[in-house]
């Protein structure tokens, strides 16, 4: 399992967390437990949107045709933009077919599979893993309940909301979303 | 306890303007030991806490203003708590600290466990010659500190000052005027047992340690 | 998932079991020692009092909202607004005070009722000054209004919340009116550049 990208919107649509997770170049660390995904090396190229900015040292090796067009993708603000665009027209879609209990949960290209979590409250989660990962559900719950409202929530000097993402980029919850997402690769 | 403002003591009920429930829900009615075991969801606090720093915030200009308005919130509660927590000891033990030794251990031992659910970690005596007024309270995981991530820019910040002021009502409240301050103490580094380690300093006023040493004698 | 009646087995379980405790009487003093500061920096003024208190629960009620939600494993809206009464009054009061208010006085719309609160662990150790004011300008437990106030924003509904009694004022009980003011759409993203 890889893990590339991870975003949080707030109920203002707004984005206030980003991190990407560099694709790891070592094939010894991630190769066991994505076995299944197929492509081995070949994998960390295909990096989807947010990993972009990083994109840099991979290209040296790089081999697929793809990279060029990644190169030239805009500034990760933009990459936000865009996958909450994506995913709000995704998310409404769903419950204007299924019904208001219906939930977009994730959706999969051909690079990489993007997963889906909404809180009642309007917290957006959204990971971007590679096409192996099964279902991210239960993580990204665990994140919100363990990780955003144990540090980011509950703490006194983090703002109530967080206009640009004040107050989320705190050591303890990064320490500890890291750590985490590390734990499952 | 928690009469609002300063000066106002409680006077028999027939002397004043209040009007009361004629269903006896009143302060008087109840049992004062009602609450003494009770709990609430360490969210609340968390929240009520935060909310405490907040406001404190936006009305201070630096970092040593911010602790010292939490000590000052601290401060009345520590002052009800000694008589709280005295009422509630054995008629035997019923009386205030009278040494310093005394107090340090009813703030380490009964005002901790009665606030936190265990002792404070460690109690210190001032090993410098040059500051024998200098006790010091350890707690290796201050409770309101739980949730607090404090940023570089404020890395001097020690929100504990709230319990700093707590500690200093009870000093204050049984005739031990001191300062107290709360200080972290805890390293950064990989594998460090309590990062969040803080330190009391516990510095009572000149004239305590010259009573003290009277008493000593005789 | 929680199912769409309180249950309250299931709180008490809750509060049991996922909620770290406190002393209560540590909450109790903190919170009266932020209103008897708030007294004083307003000058006993004590209608900006409820007013601070008032936002201030609007605040606490913005994050509570997340751990409510996290800690009672809620995932869906309540259907109605009763349907949210009772989350508040047997779910969302049980795991943060550990009381049960008790819902009452519906307006036949089904868009105001009242909590009754038998007991309110923060009017524990109070009784309000003897000034000839306080009894009648004060709400001392006003920051809850804004708790719910708060709370219920985050989850799309915007409501009033105001005490209408207290035991501290001498009233026989303490009530707290709630009424839905309506729901809240989604926030849409900006438009684009």
């Amino acid at each position: 399992m890889t893990v590339y990208s991870f975003y949080i919107f707030d109920r203002h649509t707004e984005c206030i967390y980003t991190k990407t997770w560099l694709p790891q170049t070592s094939s010894t660390s991630d190769g066991p437990s994505s076995g299944g995904g197929g492509g081995g090396g070949q994998q960390q190229q295909h990096g989807p949107p947010g990993t972009s900015t990083s994109t840099s040292t991979t290209t040296g090796s790089g081999s697929g045709s793809g990279n060029t067009t990644m190169q030239l993708r805009a500034s990760s603000a933009d990459d936000a933009k865009l996958i909450f665009g994506t995913v709000f027209s995704l998310r409404n879609m769903v419950r204007k077919l299924g019904g208001d209990d219906d939930a977009f949960v994730a959706f999969r290209t051909a690079h990489y599979k993007l997963h889906y979590y909404e809180t009642a409250s309007s917290l957006r989660l959204v990971m971007l893993t590679d096409t192996g990962t099964p279902s991210m559900r239960n993580v990204l719950h665990q994140v919100y309940i363990n990780l955003w409202v144990e540090y980011v929530v509950k703490n006194p000097l983090s703002p109530v909301e967080h206009k640009r993402g004040v107050g989320v980029k705190n050591e303890l919850f990064e320490m500890a979303l890291d750590q985490f997402i590390r734990g499952l690769m | 306890m928690a009469h609002l403002g300063p000066g106002k003591t409680a006077s028999s009920k027939e002397q004043t303007g209040l009007r009361y429930p004629s269903n006896g829900k009143t302060i008087y009615h109840r049992p004062l030991n009602r609450t003494k075991t009770a709990e609430l969801s360490q969210s609340s606090f968390a929240y009520l806490f935060s909310e405490m720093v907040t406001y404190a915030q936006r009305r201070v200009t630096g970092i040593q203003e911010l602790e010292k308005r939490l000590n000052v919130q601290g401060h009345p509660i520590g002052l009800k708590l000694l008589d709280l927590l005295l009422m509630r000891e054995p008629p035997r033990t019923q009386t205030r600290p009278l040494t310093i030794i005394a107090l340090l251990h009813f703030i380490k031992i009964n005002l901790w466990t009665h606030l936190f659910g265990r002792q404070a970690d460690r109690l210190e005596k001032s090993s410098n010659p040059d500051t024998p007024d200098e006790y010091m309270i350890v707690d290796n995981e201050p409770v309101v500190n739980a949730y607090i991530s404090v940023p570089r820019e404020m890395s001097q910040l020690n929100c504990a000052a709230f319990v700093a002021g707590i500690i200093e009502g009870v000093c204050d409240g049984a005739m031990f005027p001191a300062r107290v301050t709360a200080h972290s103490v805890g390293g950064k580094e990989e594998g460090e047992m309590w990062p969040g380690k803080t330190v009391f300093l516990v510095k009572f006023q000149p004239e305590i340690l010259e009573r003290e040493a009277l008493l000593g004698k005789s | 998932m929680a199912s769409s009646k309180a249950s309250r087995l299931g709180e008490e379980y809750v509060w049991r079991t996922r909620m770290d405790k406190v002393n209560a009487e540590l909450v109790v003093l903190t919170y009266g020692a932020m209103v008897a500061q708030l007294c004083k920096d307003f000058d006993s003024d004590y209608v900006k009092v409820n007013q601070q208190l008032d936002k201030m629960g609007y605040n606490i009620g913005l994050r509570l909202i997340e751990d409510y939600l996290a800690k009672s494993n809620t995932f869906k809206r309540c259907s109605n607004f009763r349907e949210t009464a009772e989350m508040i009054a047997k779910v969302g009061f049980k795991i943060f005070l550990n009381i049960t208010p008790t819902i009452t006085n519906w307006t036949s719309d089904g868009k105001q009722f009242s909590l009754v609160f038998d007991e309110n662990p923060f009017a524990d150790f109070v009784e309000l000054p003897d000034d000839g004011r306080a009894q009648d300008e004060l709400w001392y437990s006003n920051i809850l209004c804004g708790v719910l106030r708060g709370a219920l924003e985050m989850v799309q509904m915007q409501v009033e919340a105001k005490f209408v009694s207290d035991v501290l004022r001498g009233n026989d009980t303490t009530e707290m009116r709630i009424s839905l003011i309506r729901y809240i759409d989604d926030e849409l993203p900006p438009e684009d550049d």
